[in-house]
C-alpha cells in the first residue's frame, strides 16, 4: 500500500487549510475560488503533487461553498454561483433564520459534493479508457468541440468563438516546439521581445494576472467600497435545523446534484450556470413551488447541491481528456504542469495512486467543508466583514510571489502579471468573455500541434471527416451545441422584443423585469 | 493527391506559420462579424444616449484606479532594483511589498482613522514578513 504514504497528517492539515481559506475566499463578496487557487499556488511550490493536489482542492472545494454565507446573510452572492442561494437565504434570513438557512445550505453542499464525487470516481476512467485510442484528429476535434461548447455557452456565441480565438492566438505567441515536432522557429511577435517570450507567456502568471489582478483593477475602478464594514450580520437564533427539512426532498437534492456535475462537465461552463439551471428545475418540477423566492428550504437545496456538485464534474474533462472544466480547474492544470504531470487520457491509469489520492483529497475536503461549516460558522461569517483596504494589498503580494516563483525568478513573469491583469480589466470592459479565452489559451498549442501534424500525415483537410466514426460523431456534436445556441440566442431575442414592446405598450409593467 | 481540392502538403520550413495564418483568417472574420452584429449597433445604442461607452463614458474612481497601476508597477519595478543591491535574499521582495502594502492600503480607506491606519500600519509589517519567512526561509523558494 503505497497510498497509505502520502496520506500522513500533513496531507489532512493542508487539505484542512485549504478548505479554510478556500471558504474565506468564497465569503468574502469579489473573491473567488478561482482566485484562491490562483493566489494560493505558490504555497503547493515546495510540496511535493500529493500534498498540492490536497492543498488545492481544499480550496477548490471551500471556495466554491463558501459563497454561500454573504448570499443568505448580506444578499450577495460570494461567488457567482451563489446567486440562486441569494433567492431564498435573504428572505430567510430576515426572518431570523440565518444560522437555519446555512445549515441547509451546508448539507446540500456536502451531498452535492459527494455526489459528484462519485460521478468523477466512476466516469472519468471510464471517458479516459475510451479516449485513449483518440489520435490526432480526434484531438483536435475534441479541442474544437470543447471550444464551441464553451462558446456556444457564453452570453453571445459570437463574442464567445471570438474570445476563444484570441485565446487560442496569445497561445501561439512564441516557439513552434521542437519538442512538439515543430521547427523551432519563432512567430507571432517583435524580435526585440524574442528574449523574454522565446517560450511565449507562462501559463500560471497570465492566470494569476487575469483572475488576480484585473479584479483588483475592477475593483478599484469601483472605488474600493468599504460598505460592508458596517454590515450587520444577523444570524437569527441559533437551532431550527434538523435533517427533516430534507423530508421528501430527496429527489430535488439528487437532481440538483447530477444537474451541477452535469454542467460542471461541460467546458468553460461556470457555476451560475449550473444553480441556475438547477434552482429552475427545482421550480419547474416541484409540486409545490410557490414558496420559492420568499424563503424556502427547497431553493437552497437546489442552489448548493448544484454549486458545489460543480467541483467534481469540472475535474472529469480535466482528469480525462486534459480540458478544464472551469475556470478554476484551468489553474489545477497550471499546478499540474508545474509538477511535471500532463493532464490526459494517460493520467489515471498511469498515476493510480495520484488519482485515488485526489479523490480521497477531494472527499475529505468536502466532510472538512461540512463540519468546519455546520459548527463553526458563526465565527467564520465574520471574514465577511475584514475591510478591502488590508485583503487587496495582500492579494497583489501573494501574486507576485506566484508569479515570480514559478519559473525560478524571472522578473518578466511578474510584468506579464501586470500585462494580463490589464488585459484581463480591458476584456471584463468591452464585454469579451473571460472563460473561453483562458480555454483557448490553455488548449490553443496542442490544437496547432494536432492539427498539423493530422494534416503532415494524411496530406488532407477530408481526414478530420473521414478518418473514424468517433470523429463523426465529434462533428455532429460540434453542430448540435452551435445549433442549441442559435436556437436559444433566437429565443432569448424574441423575448426581449416581446418585453421591449410589453414595456413600450403599458409604462406600469415597466419594472417588471427588474424584479 | 492532387487532385482532390482539399489536399494540403506543409513545408516544414514554414510550418510555424501554417496554424497561426488560419487563426488570423478566423480572428479577421470573427472580428468582422462582431463589428457588423455587435459594435455598429452598439455604437448605434450610445449614439441615442442609450448605452454609454465602456471606460471613458463610465464614471470611475480615477484616482484609485490610476493610483492601483502606478504603484503596481512602482512596486514590480523597485522590487527587481532593491532585489539586485541585496542578491538571493528575497529583502527586495521584503522591504518593497512593506511599502506598497502600507500605501495601498492608505489609499483605498475612505476614511483614515487612527486606529484603522494602525491596523494597516501592522498588517503592511506582518502579512510581508509572515510571506517571507515561509517562501524564502521555509520552503527556499526564490523572491526578489
Amino acid at each position: 500500500m503505497e497510498i497509505l504514504s502520502y496520506l500522513d497528517i500533513t496531507f489532512f492539515l493542508l487539505a484542512s487549510i485549504g478548505t479554510l481559506i478556500g471558504i474565506i475566499f468564497g465569503a468574502i463578496p469579489g473573491m473567488t475560488a478561482t482566485m484562491a487557487v490562483a493566489v494560493c499556488l505558490p504555497l503547493t511550490y515546495a510540496l511535493g503533487l500529493e500534498h498540492g493536489l490536497a492543498l488545492l482542492l481544499g480550496l477548490y472545494v471551500g471556495g466554491i461553498s463558501g459563497g454561500m454565507v454573504p448570499a443568505v446573510l448580506l444578499n450577495i452572492p460570494g461567488t457567482p454561483s451563489s446567486i440562486t442561494t441569494t433567492f431564498d437565504g435573504y428572505p430567510m434570513a430576515q426572518k431570523g433564520l440565518g444560522e437555519m438557512a446555512l445549515r441547509v445550505c451546508v448539507v446540500s453542499s456536502l451531498v452535492g459534493g459527494l455526489i459528484s464525487a462519485m460521478v468523477l470516481f466512476f466516469f472519468a476512467p471510464l471517458l479516459a479508457e475510451f479516449s485513449i485510442k483518440f489520435s490526432y484528429v480526434e484531438k483536435f476535434l475534441i479541442i474544437l468541440l470543447a471550444l464551441t461548447v464553451i462558446a456556444s455557452m457564453s452570453s453571445n456565441m459570437l463574442i464567445g468563438i471570438f474570445s476563444g480565438v484570441i485565446g487560442i492566438w496569445l497561445s501561439l505567441i512564441g516557439t513552434y516546439s521542437l519538442s512538439d515536432g515543430g521547427n523551432g522557429k519563432t512567430r507571432l511577435m517583435f524580435d526585440a521581445l524574442e528574449p523574454y517570450l522565446v517560450d511565449g507567456f507562462s501559463l500560471l502568471p497570465v492566470l494569476i494576472g487575469i483572475f488576480g489582478i484585473s479584479t483588483i483593477l475592477l475593483e478599484a475602478e469601483k472605488g474600493v467600497k468599504s460598505g460592508l464594514s458596517g454590515a450587520k450580520l444577523d444570524m437569527g437564533k441559533g437551532g431550527g435545523f434538523s435533517l427533516g427539512l430534507f423530508k421528501g426532498r430527496l429527489t430535488n437534492l439528487t437532481r440538483s446534484s447530477f444537474i451541477g456535475t452535469f454542467v460542471g462537465m461541460l467546458p468553460g461552463v461556470g457555476g451560475s450556470a449550473a444553480s441556475v439551471l438547477a434552482y429552475t428545475q427545482e421550480k419547474n418540477l416541484s409540486r409545490d413551488s410557490s414558496e420559492m423566492g420568499k424563503g424556502a428550504p427547497q431553493g437552497l437545496i437546489a442552489s448548493e447541491s448544484a454549486n458545489n456538485a460543480l467541483t467534481g464534474g469540472a475535474l472529469i474533462p480535466l482528469l480525462s481528456l486534459g480540458i478544464p472544466g472551469d475556470s478554476t480547474t484551468a489553474v489545477l492544470i497550471g499546478a499540474f504542469t508545474l509538477q511535471g504531470i500532463q493532464v490526459g487520457p494517460l493520467f489515471i491509469p498511469e498515476n493510480q495512486d495520484t488519482w485515488t489520492v485526489m479523490m480521497i483529497a477531494l472527499v475529505f475536503a468536502n466532510v472538512v467543508m461540512f463540519f468546519l461549516m455546520f459548527y463553526a460558522i458563526k465565527y467564520i461569517a465574520r471574514v465577511v466583514l475584514v475591510p478591502k483596504y488590508i485583503l487587496y494589498p495582500i492579494i497583489v503580494m501573494m501574486c507576485v510571489v506566484g508569479a515570480y516563483a514559478i519559473n525560478y525568478g524571472i522578473m518578466f513573469d511578474v510584468w506579464t502579471l501586470l500585462i494580463f491583469g490589464i488585459f484581463g480589466y480591458l476584456i471584463e470592459k468591452i464585454g469579451l468573455e473571460v472563460a473561453p479565452l483562458i480555454i483557448g489559451f490553455i488548449l490553443g498549442s496542442s490544437a496547432e500541434v494536432y492539427f498539423v501534424k493530422s494534416l503532415e500525415s494524411f496530406g488532407t483537410y477530408s481526414i478530420f471527416f473521414t478518418k473514424s466514426p468517433i470523429a463523426v460523431v465529434l462533428w455532429l456534436l460540434i453542430a448540435a451545441s452551435i445549433g442549441f445556441s442559435i436556437v436559444l440566442g433566437l429565443k432569448s431575442r424574441a423575448r426581449q422584443k416581446m418585453e421591449l414592446s410589453q414595456v413600450t405598450g403599458s409604462t406600469q409593467q415597466g419594472d417588471r423585469h427588474d424584479g | 493527391m492532387e487532385t482532390s481540392p482539399l489536399s494540403v502538403s506543409i513545408d516544414f520550413d514554414s510550418s510555424h506559420l501554417f496554424f497561426p495564418t488560419i487563426i488570423h483568417w478566423a480572428l479577421a472574420l470573427l472580428f468582422a462579424l462582431v463589428v457588423v452584429f455587435r459594435l455598429v449597433p452598439f455604437l448605434a445604442a450610445v449614439k441615442r444616449g442609450e448605452k454609454t461607452l465602456p471606460i471613458i463614458g463610465e464614471c470611475m474612481d480615477g484616482v484609485r484606479f490610476f493610483g492601483t497601476l502606478v504603484l503596481i508597477v512602482g512596486y514590480f519595478a523597485l522590487m527587481s532594483v532593491v532585489g539586485n543591491l541585496f542578491p538571493y535574499t528575497g529583502y527586495g521582495f521584503l522591504f518593497v511589498s512593506i511599502v506598497f502594502l502600507f500605501l495601498m492600503s492608505m489609499m483605498y480607506m475612505h476614511t483614515r482613522t487612527r486606529r484603522k491606519v494602525i491596523t494597516a500600519a501592522i498588517n503592511a509589517v506582518v502579512a510581508p514578513s509572515l510571506a517571507w519567512l515561509i517562501f524564502a526561509k521555509l520552503f527556499y523558494i526564490t523572491l526578489p
